[in-house]
Order: C-alpha cells, then sequence, then structure tokens
C-alpha cells in the first residue's frame, strides 16, 4: 500500500494501478457491516435493486409485493454508523403502483431524474423520480420478466423487454410505442441485457436454454446463438439448435468492457463468453446453484485487477473471479434466497436483496490498525463495546 | 485436552437429561477458557452434535451453546457466521428440516431457541449484525411471536386456526339440525308437561295453586305474612290455614301464627291491627323461636293478654307447640287413579328418556357452538321445565300397585302384530293353576278326552300301538300346544312334576311287561347291557339286518337284441360280491384314543435350559426324542455318541476362517462389521446389543407400533417374495390354461 502510494507520488506507476489494487483488495474484504444499515420497507422478499450509474448514491428497489423504493446510499452525517434513508416509496397505496411482483428496475442511464420499472402485472412504467408518478406506461400480453436500457446509447433510447412470450419487445421512450419485436426465441425470455460497448447490440436469455445476440438494426433475425459446445457438438448431431446452457437460462450480465458475457442457467452452471465471436470461453465456476424460476439479477465488479463475479447462491453471494472461475468467498448473511446483488463501484460495496425481505449492505472491512497505521485514524475503536468483552466468570475456574 | 474436550461434549450431550452436568460442564468451560483454539474445536464439535438426528442430542447441545455464548466473544463469531443453520438445526426454520423426534424435546428445544435468540438479540444484537438480522428475520418473516409461550410458528398456528373453523363449521352444522329438531319437539314437550301437570293436579292439589276455596290471595303472600288475613273471613281463613299446612312446608313454627291471627281475628280492633302489622314483620327478623315471640306478645299489650287468654281457654300462653309436617307426600295408587298414575308414567318415562337427553345434548351443542342467544335460552328453559317436572314426579312418591303384565298369548305370532286383530281377542286374566275339576260336559271343549280312571289310561298306552291311542295322541298333542286348552296346562303342570317318577313311569311303561315276569338281576343285566350298546347311525346294514336278500349284487345283464350282431356268449347274471357286501358290511372307522404326550425333548439349550417341547416321536430342532437325565444327556450311550458326532459334523461345516474368535480380531481391527455375531448367532445374541447411549429416547423403539410391525412382516422380503410367486404361478396358470385361446394368449 504505501509503496504503491509512494510510486503513485513519484509517478513511477500508472495512476489506474493504485486504484485498481486498492479496489481489488476492498472487493475482497467485503463484510457484512454493523455499521451500514438499509432502511427497511419492504414487507416482502426484494427481488431487484439498482444503483444509479450517474452518481452512484441512489438505489431502487423493487420488492415482490409492488413496493418500489428509494434508497440514498450516502453518508454525509460524518459517523461510521449510518442508515441508508427511504427517500420516497411507491406504497401499496400508491394509486399507481404495481399490481404484481416489481421484476426490474432500472435507473435512466443518463440522468437520476428517471427510472423504469417492469412487473408481473404485464406492465412497464416509467416514472419521474421527483414526484414518483409515472409518466408513462407500457402494457404487454405477457407478465414482464426483465427489461434493460442501453447504458451507452446515444442514438436511440429503447428498452429491451423480455416478456411471456418468446418475442423480445423493444419499447422506444421517444415515440411511447413498442418499436419492434425481435423474433427467435421459442420459451419465455428471462432476462435481457444491451451490451456495455455497443448501442444496438442486444443479448437474451430464454427458458429454452438459448442466449441470442442481436443487432437491433438487423430485423431479419438474431446475430448469432451462443453455442456452449461451440459448435463441435452441434455440427455431429442431427439437431441444428445450439444451446448455453442445458437448463433455463436466466440470468445476463455483461462485464463493464462489453467484451465478455456471464451467462447463468438452471443447470446449475455458469458460463463466460466471448460476446464478439460468441464463443464459450469454457472457464469452470463449478456449480453454481440456482433455483429460481424468474430472472436472476447478478452482477460484477468493476475497476479491480481481475473482476469478479457476485451471484446469489441460495442464502448466500458467492464470488468469483471472472476469468478463472475461482471462487473467492462467499458472503453470508441472508436467511432466506437471495434474488439480486448490485455493485457500487465507487465505494466497492455491493448491496443484495433477499426473500427474507433485507437489503444487505456488504461495505469493504477496514484493515486491522496494527498493519497499517495510515488508516488508523479512521478506525473507530470497535473493541471499546462491550459485547465483544469476554465473560468467563470466575467460577469456571474452579 | 482436544480429546478430553471431545470426551466430554459427547458425554454432556447423550447423557439424554434436561439439564446439563455441572461438574462436566465447568470442566468443559475451564478447557474452552483456556485458549481460543480449543473454543473453535468446542465449536465444531458442537455443531455436528447440533446436526444429530435426535432432539434431545441437539437440546443438550444448544444448551452448552448457551453456556459458552454467553462467555466468549469468540464463540459468539463463530456461532454468529453461520447463524443461519444454527436456526434452521435448533427453531426449525426449514420446512423441508423439520426438528427430529422426540417431539417433546423438539419442541422444548424450539422454545429455549427462540428465547435465547430474543436475549442475544437484546444483549448482543446491535455488535453482532447477523444476529439482529436472524432476529428480525424471524420475526418477520417466520412471524415468530417471541411473547408466545408456545413459539408456534406461522405455519403451525394456521393449522389450528383452520382446524378451530372445521370444528366451528361442523358444531354450527350441528346447532342449526339441534335447532330444527328443537323446533318440533318443543310442541310435544310442552303438551307432555302439560299433561304432567295435569296429571300431577289431578292426583293431588297444588298447595301453591290453592284456587280451591276462590280467595283471591296470593298464595305466597300467605305464608309469609299474615297482613291479608283480617280481609278475608276468618272461617274460610281457617280452613286455609288449615288446608295449607297440611300441605306446605313452612320454615316458620305456625303456632305462633296461628295464635295471632285468632287474636287479630277475635279482636278486630283496628289500631291493634297495625301494631299487629308490625309485629310478624318483627318475628320474622328476630327469628322464628316460638317463646321468643310469645314472651313479646304480653310485654306489648299486656291487658289484652288475660282476656284473650280467657277467651280461649287456655289456662296458660306459655304452649310450644309443635307441628310435625310431614312433607312428605305419598301417592297411593288406587282404582280411581290408576289411569292417571298410568299417564304419568309414560310421560315421565318418554321425559326421562327422550326429551331430557335430547334436551341436554342440544345444550351442550349450543354452548359448544358458542350459541348465546334466544335458542340456548330456549333450550335451557325446556331443562329446567323439565326438571321440575321430573322432581315433582320423584316428590310424588306414588306406590304402584305391582304392575301385571298384560300378556296376550296369541297363537300366531302375527296376530300379535296386527292391531286390527286385536279387537277380537277379549282379555282374559291368566289361566293361574290347574284346574282340577272339570265338568265332564266341558272336557271335550277343554281339550280333553273324557275323563276315564288314570290306571286304564296308563294301561291303553302300554299294551301297544293301539290305532285310537295314537289319534288321541295326535290329537291331544296339538291340544298341548294351544294355550288356551286345559291340555296346555295339564302338560305344564306334568312338566313341573319331579322329573324322576315320570322317568320311573315312563320306564316302567315300556318294560312293564317283561319286568313284571322276570327276575330283578335280569332286569339289571339287560340295563347294564343297554348301557353298553354304542349308539349307531341308521345305515342299510340295519336296514336289511337278519334278512337274507338272494338278489343282491347280481346284476343282469340284457341279452342283445340286434338283429345281426350277437356276443358269442352271454352270462346273463353276474354275481357281484362287493355290492353283496356292502349290504351286510359297515364302516367303523377306529382312530384309538387320543394319548396326551408326557414326555419332553429336555435336549440342552445354548441358554442352559432344557427344550421344553413335548413332541412325540421327533422334536423339529434336537431330533428323535430319546431319554436324557436331568441335565440333557442321553442315558444311552449310543445317542451319546450320535450326538457327540454330530456337533463335530456342525464345527466341521463351518469353514476355519469363520472362526468366530478370530472374526473378532479382525473386526475390531478393521472396524467393519463381517457378521461375527450373526454367522454364530447363538454366542452373539446372549451378550446382547449394548445401547450406545442408553440415557438417550430409542427413536427406533417409539416407532413401534401395531403398524410398523405389521408393516414388518408385510413388507418382509420373504413374504414379498412369495406373494410375487404366487402370484406369478397364478397367471402362469391361467396363461398355459387359455394360451390358445386369442383373448389370453396376449397376456
Amino acid at each position: 500500500m504505501l509503496g504503491l502510494l509512494l510510486a503513485r507520488q513519484a509517478g513511477i506507476d500508472d495512476p489506474v494501478r493504485l486504484r485498481r489494487t486498492t479496489s481489488t483488495w476492498r472487493v475482497l474484504s467485503l463484510e457484512l457491516n454493523k455499521d451500514r444499515d438499509v432502511e427497511r420497507i419492504h414487507g416482502t422478499g426484494i427481488n431487484t435493486l439498482d444503483i444509479e450509474p450517474v452518481e452512484g448514491r441512489y438505489m431502487l428497489s423493487g420488492g415482490s409485493d409492488g413496493v418500489i423504493v428509494l434508497h440514498d446510499l450516502e453518508n454525509f452525517s460524518g459517523k461510521p454508523t449510518y442508515t441508508c434513508k427511504a427517500l420516497g416509496y411507491v406504497g401499496r397505496s400508491h394509486p399507481d403502483v404495481h399490481k404484481f411482483s416489481v421484476e426490474t428496475v432500472q435507473w435512466y442511464p443518463h440522468d437520476t431524474g428517471m427510472f423504469t420499472s417492469s412487473s408481473f402485472d404485464k406492465t412497464l412504467k416509467i416514472w419521474d423520480t421527483n414526484v414518483l408518478q409515472p409518466a408513462d406506461v407500457f402494457h404487454f400480453e405477457g407478465t414482464v420478466y426483465s427489461h434493460h436500457m442501453s447504458p451507452v446509447a446515444t442514438n436511440h433510447c429503447l428498452i429491451a423487454v423480455g416478456t411471456k412470450r418468446p418475442q423480445v419487445q423493444l419499447c422506444d421512450l421517444k415515440s411511447g410505442s413498442c418499436s419492434h419485436t425481435l423474433q427467435g426465441h421459442r420459451q419465455e425470455v428471462l432476462a435481457v441485457s444491451w451490451s456495455t460497448r455497443h448501442e444496438y447490440v442486444l443479448a437474451t436469455a430464454s427458458a429454452d436454454s438459448k442466449v441470442n445476440l442481436w443487432d437491433v438494426r438487423k430485423a431479419s433475425g438474431c446475430l448469432s446463438t451462443l453455442d456452449q459446445h461451440n459448435g463441435e457438438k452441434s455440427k455431429a448431431s442431427s439437431e441444428a439448435a445450439s444451446t448455453a446452457h442445458n437448463g433455463r437460462v436466466n440470468g445476463l450480465c455483461y462485464m463493464n468492457d462489453g467484451l465478455h458475457l456471464l451467462t447463468i442457467g438452471t443447470d446449475d452452471r455458469m458460463r463466460l463468453w466471448n460476446s464478439f465471436t460468441g464463443e464459450n470461453t469454457l472457464v469452470n465456476y463449478g456449480k453454481v446453484c440456482n433455483e429460481s424460476r424468474k430472472g436472476l439479477k447478478f452482477t460484477v465488479s468493476c475497476g479491480c485487477n481481475q473482476e469478479f463475479a457476485f451471484v446469489p447462491y441460495g442464502s448466500t453471494i458467492a464470488v468469483y473471479t471472472v476469468f478463472t472461475g475461482e471462487q473467492v468467498a462467499v458472503l453470508r448473511g441472508h436467511y432466506s434466497t437471495v434474488n439480486c446483488c448490485v455493485f457500487q463501484p465507487n465505494f466497492q460495496e455491493l448491496y443484495s436483496g433477499s426473500k427474507d425481505c433485507n437489503i444487505l449492505a456488504w461495505i469493504p472491512a477496514l484493515r486491522e490498525p496494527v498493519n497499517d497505521y495510515v488508516s488508523e485514524k479512521s478506525l473507530p475503536q470497535q473493541h471499546l463495546n462491550p459485547a465483544y468483552e469476554d465473560a468467563w466468570s470466575s467460577s469456571d475456574e474452579g | 485436552m482436544d480429546r478430553r474436550l471431545a470426551e466430554l461434549v459427547e458425554e454432556l450431550t447423550t447423557s439424554g437429561e434436561p439439564r446439563l452436568e455441572p461438574g462436566r460442564m465447568k470442566e468443559l468451560k475451564k478447557i474452552c477458557r483456556s485458549s481460543g483454539e480449543h473454543i473453535s474445536h468446542a465449536y465444531h464439535l458442537l455443531v455436528t452434535r447440533l446436526n444429530e438426528e435426535h432432539a434431545e442430542v441437539r437440546f443438550s447441545a444448544f444448551q452448552i451453546v448457551q453456556e459458552l455464548f454467553a462467555r466468549s466473544h469468540q464463540f459468539r463469531t463463530l456461532i454468529i457466521s453461520n447463524f443461519q443453520e444454527f436456526l434452521e438445526l435448533t427453531v426449525g426454520i426449514d420446512l423441508e428440516q423439520p426438528l427430529p423426534p422426540p417431539k417433546q424435546v423438539a419442541q422444548k428445544l424450539r422454545k429455549a431457541a427462540i428465547k435465547s435468540v430474543q436475549d442475544w438479540h437484546e444483549k448482543y444484537g446491535e455488535a453482532y449484525k447477523q444476529l439482529s438480522l436472524g432476529y428480525h428475520f424471524l420475526k418477520n418473516n417466520k412471524k415468530v411471536d417471541f411473547q408466545d409461550v408456545h413459539a408456534r410458528t406461522v405455519a403451525e398456528r394456521r393449522r389450528e386456526e383452520e382446524k378451530q373453523k372445521r370444528l366451528d363449521n361442523i358444531y354450527k352444522e350441528k346447532a342449526k339440525r339441534a335447532e330444527k329438531e328443537m323446533e318440533e319437539m318443543s310442541q310435544e314437550i310442552a303438551d307432555t308437561l302439560t299433561e304432567m301437570e295435569n296429571s300431577f293436579c289431578l292426583l293431588m292439589p297444588d298447595p301453591f295453586d290453592f284456587t280451591v276455596n276462590d280467595v283471591e290471595l296470593e298464595p305466597s303472600k300467605q305464608i309469609s305474612a299474615n297482613e291479608d288475613r283480617p280481609a278475608s273471613p276468618l272461617s274460610s281463613q281457617m280452613e286455609i290455614n288449615q288446608s295449607c299446612f297440611e300441605y306446605m312446608d313452612d320454615e316458620q313454627p305456625c303456632c305462633s301464627k296461628d295464635v295471632l291471627s285468632v287474636s287479630q281475628c277475635v279482636r278486630t280492633d283496628k289500631e291493634q291491627l297495625d301494631e299487629k302489622r308490625e309485629k310478624p314483620e318483627q318475628k320474622e327478623l328476630d327469628g322464628d323461636t316460638c317463646s321468643k315471640v310469645q314472651s313479646g306478645v304480653p310485654a306489648l299489650n299486656d291487658d289484652d293478654y288475660e282476656t284473650f287468654v280467657r277467651n280461649h281457654g287456655l289456662i296458660s300462653h306459655k304452649y310450644t307447640l309443635d307441628l310435625e309436617i310431614s312433607t312428605e307426600v305419598k301417592v297411593h295408587e288406587n282404582e280411581d287413579n290408576t289411569a292417571i298414575i298410568n299417564n304419568v308414567m309414560d310421560a315421565h318415562k318418554l321425559v326421562r328418556n327422550k326429551f331430557l337427553p335430547s334436551v341436554q345434548s342440544w345444550i351442550q351443542l349450543f354452548t359448544r357452538a358458542g350459541i348465546n342467544d334466544d335458542r340456548l335460552r330456549c333450550a335451557i328453559d325446556l331443562k329446567n321445565k323439565l326438571e321440575t317436572a321430573m322432581k315433582k314426579y320423584k316428590e310424588m312418591n306414588i306406590s304402584f300397585k305391582a304392575r301385571k303384565r298384560k300378556v296376550m298369548k296369541a297363537l300366531d305370532d302375527d296376530h300379535d302384530d296386527d292391531s286390527e286383530d286385536d279387537d277380537e281377542f277379549v282379555e282374559v286374566p291368566e289361566k293361574e293353576g290347574y284346574e282340577p275339576h272339570i265338568p265332564d260336559h266341558l272336557r271335550k271343549e277343554y281339550g280333553l278326552e273324557p275323563q276315564s280312571p288314570p290306571k286304564t289310561l296308563v294301561g291303553k298306552t302300554s299294551i301297544g300301538p293301539a290305532p285310537t291311542s295314537s289319534g288321541a295322541q295326535l290329537k291331544r298333542d296339538e291340544d298341548e300346544l294351544d294355550p288356551t286348552c286345559a291340555a296346555a296346562t295339564l302338560k305344564l303342570i306334568r312338566d313341573k312334576l319331579p322329573k324322576l317318577p315320570r322317568l320311573c313311569a315312563s320306564e316302567s311303561v315300556a318294560t312293564e311287561p317283561a319286568a313284571l315276569e322276570e327276575p330283578d338281576c335280569r332286569r339289571k343285566k339287560l340295563e347294564e347291557e343297554r348301557a353298553k350298546a354304542p349308539f349307531m347311525p341308521f345305515g342299510l346294514d340295519l336296514h336289511y339286518w337278519g334278512q337274507n336278500q338272494p338278489s343282491a349284487g347280481k346284476i343282469l345283464k340284457f341279452a342283445s337284441e340286434h338283429r345281426f350282431w350277437a356276443p358269442s356268449e352271454v352270462e346273463e347274471e353276474v354275481e357281484n360280491k362287493e355290492i353283496t357286501e356292502m349290504l351286510k358290511t359297515r364302516y367303523i372307522t377306529f382312530a384309538g384314543k387320543f394319548e396326551p404326550v408326557k414326555h419332553k425333548c429336555r435336549a440342552p439349550m445354548p441358554d442352559g435350559s432344557l427344550c421344553e417341547r413335548q413332541d412325540r416321536i421327533k422334536c423339529p430342532f434336537h431330533g428323535k426324542i430319546v431319554p436324557r437325565d436331568d441335565s440333557g444327556i442321553p442315558i444311552n450311550a449310543e445317542d451319546r455318541a450320535r450326538e457327540e458326532k454330530m456337533r463335530f459334523e456342525k464345527q466341521a461345516a463351518q469353514p476355519e476362517w469363520r472362526d468366530p474368535e478370530f472374526m473378532r480380531e479382525v473386526e475390531a481391527a478393521t472396524g467393519v462389521d463381517l457378521g461375527s455375531s450373526k454367522s454364530h448367532g447363538k454366542e452373539g445374541k446372549k451378550k446382547g446389543k449394548k445401547k450406545k447411549y442408553p440415557n438417550l429416547t430409542d427413536l427406533k423403539q417409539q416407532a413401534n407400533t401395531s403398524r410398523s410391525r405389521l408393516e414388518k412382516k408385510v413388507f418382509n422380503k420373504g413374504a414379498v417374495k412369495r406373494v410375487v410367486k404366487a402370484m406369478n404361478r397364478m397367471d402362469q396358470r391361467k396363461h398355459e390354461k387359455f394360451a390358445n385361446q386369442f383373448n389370453y394368449a396376449l397376456n
């Protein structure tokens, strides 16, 4: 640490290096922190979380009773103990609340004044954040599993919507209507995700165990279908359909550079794909327990030396290194199935929502003050807490 | 020290006690205190114990956890790091992983765990994030009510609620039915009650409802106070009083009242009246001792007193008059009130057997269904009414005449049933006894033969099968069946007469001719022989007894009547010996007599006793039964030698490597059960399986229900195999039988 700082000061190192090393270290030391709490608003399980990319300060959470809550993550109080307050929420009494479970919430990528939410009540709503009123509502014929807006798009503002229907719908915010549908899946579309590098590239995952990559400008069909065997087996077999997983594919996540794509399926596997060639990189993550019938929201870290994937694993969250497939850590804290997790890149914090109604904040643990006196001053005197003291009674001696 | 720790944990958790043993616990704590390593070791040991599928083990382990949790920070961190699993194992939050049996202990464990989670949360909640999360999880998601003593989960509560609801519905349904029933029945009950009431009135006038004298007095007033008395005429009043006291049970001694009222009447002084009015009240307040009241009388009006005494011809006023009024009412049945009493009795029976139980059941139903309105009140009302009626009936003390049973003997039972036919019969008092003198001209009517001296009658029957007597006998039999005939009565008496003389008589009837001539000894001999002679069923041999049947056993062959073809020689008659024999022979099976076996096998058994089996020739376990001495060794030398040889052979048959000693050693070394105890079961069984933890409740034993035993029998591998075999055989047979038919060929 000191060496890195010194090198940074002397200008020997690339400035990125210190940042990367520190953030890697911080990600690896993520733990449940007693000082950080998220206000408990939801009465039912949390299905989805999203942190806005502009400031990284506000977080949305959608519950399975249709409630959407807006949290403020930033701690300006100057004290270590902080509860992320709910700035506002769309409660059950709100006239425009989703009737059924909210499956996905997403901020508008360029501004915090707007966010979108989709629900099992077959609607997608565009909300005005400041008044918490819906600005527009899209209706669909099937329940909506997932929707996504491109984080990098500058020329379009399309929302890709995966519903119970096999067609992927594209809703245009400019015109307020569904501009087109993408046909290619046979069963419901459980996850959609825009590429983080190309604004027109979309990946969709479906229950027919296929993952398709699309260029939305091309009307005829998908760019490619990911094949878990990289074409070796499917050539031999009579059926030409190439599958990404052996079960339903219910999770999709682009790496931040957009070069790779992670998918997860109910065959308890996670796969890493090269998003240009559509090639299976054959990284072995081992068994990734996944029993979700709906879409699963997992996330990857950002700005580390080697990137990490945070994947809900039953009632825990497993942390994998993306490119080696090694399971680095298991975060225990939830008492029921974890549905979603989201990474806050600025402070390397992780937030996870679970069926047990909790949103847990995973904060990097601070180093021991003995080893590192750089951070000593900022350390709270936590050992003063009487709860940490041993209480052996004198009678135990005899 | 590690090993000691493991031992301690095992001993503590397998004790099966509801409390931890303090000595061992102290030692454990001491070890844990010594270093952090020991704490983590203890934690792992405890977690493995918690994973055990036995509630008692878990409970003990949980108690140790509780002890250590309060003491060590490191232990707390360890427990809380895996708090989900801990809750699963102790509270049973996972539906698919319920707490193991026994149930009571599991319940206790859950209660204790929930309570301690709450305590921990209060004490350490802010310091240990996951602990408070767990607490909130239990509180919000699992809806554990921490105040609820029973620590029931939501599912349990819901189940209970549903059960309650179902019960409620059932009760409501029942209550509705009862209501309907009540509606239907209440009219009937009311009728019966009025009937009873009226009958009571008729049997005995109600003292409280005494309106015979048409005095418009409130009866209760009359009893409690005497204020209104002067208003009524004297004579009637006296009557009332008398009649009243005849019936009613008054608490107050009546003498004083009587005296007072009389004095009032005599004087009829309005001024005095007021005073007198006060007096009874006072008297009531003071109590009911006569003397006191009476002493009060002269004190009040001394001058009146003498005149009063004189007027009444009383010598002294200091009488104490004790009237004993028997409160018991007794109603005697006589021919005047028979009908009423019958009526009352019927009504009473109806009330007792039908109405009261049903009313009670209604009330029970209503209360159980939680109905608290008119229906219940109505039912209670009815019950009260019925009960008062019952009480009154009891108070009546009706002494019944002995009830005669009206027996109607009809010839046919059918007639009994038909009510129309009943009318034709006139009830006749049953004939009680034998009517010795029947006029001759009536004898025929009575179904008797004309009277003749009894001895001739006997003689007649003894003479032989006289045609007249047989006819008469027949008729008499018929007559005897007819209960209205005198013959029946006669027969009854005859039956009743001591059997012995009759027997003698009949015997004498049978043997008289012979017995008279022959000497006594011969008769006796005959009788003896007769007693010895066996009874045989009637057969062909008896039928043809002593007869010669020339044609028996002969088979006649008809000559061929064919025109051209004829057998060369025809034996017209063939005698079949067997058929001839058949008519004369009788097969008597001689099975011999059963003799119970007296000897026992007495072969020595492995447990030292002797075989108790009592087979006739051969014991299924020990072979031929031979005489043995007290220790079970055969007496004969050759038997002994044979047995010795057998044992030798048996041992030789067992392969050498299965030598039990050797096997046991191998087992001890490898830890694999090679079945040494099984193969040589006799020795292994003797030791018995030592239970590993004798203090724990045996879960397998608890499952020893009739069902499980039956299951063991029915689903036994051998039994299943047998059944399958039998069914296969059946199928096979069918197949063989019908294989040629198209229908069956395929299956």
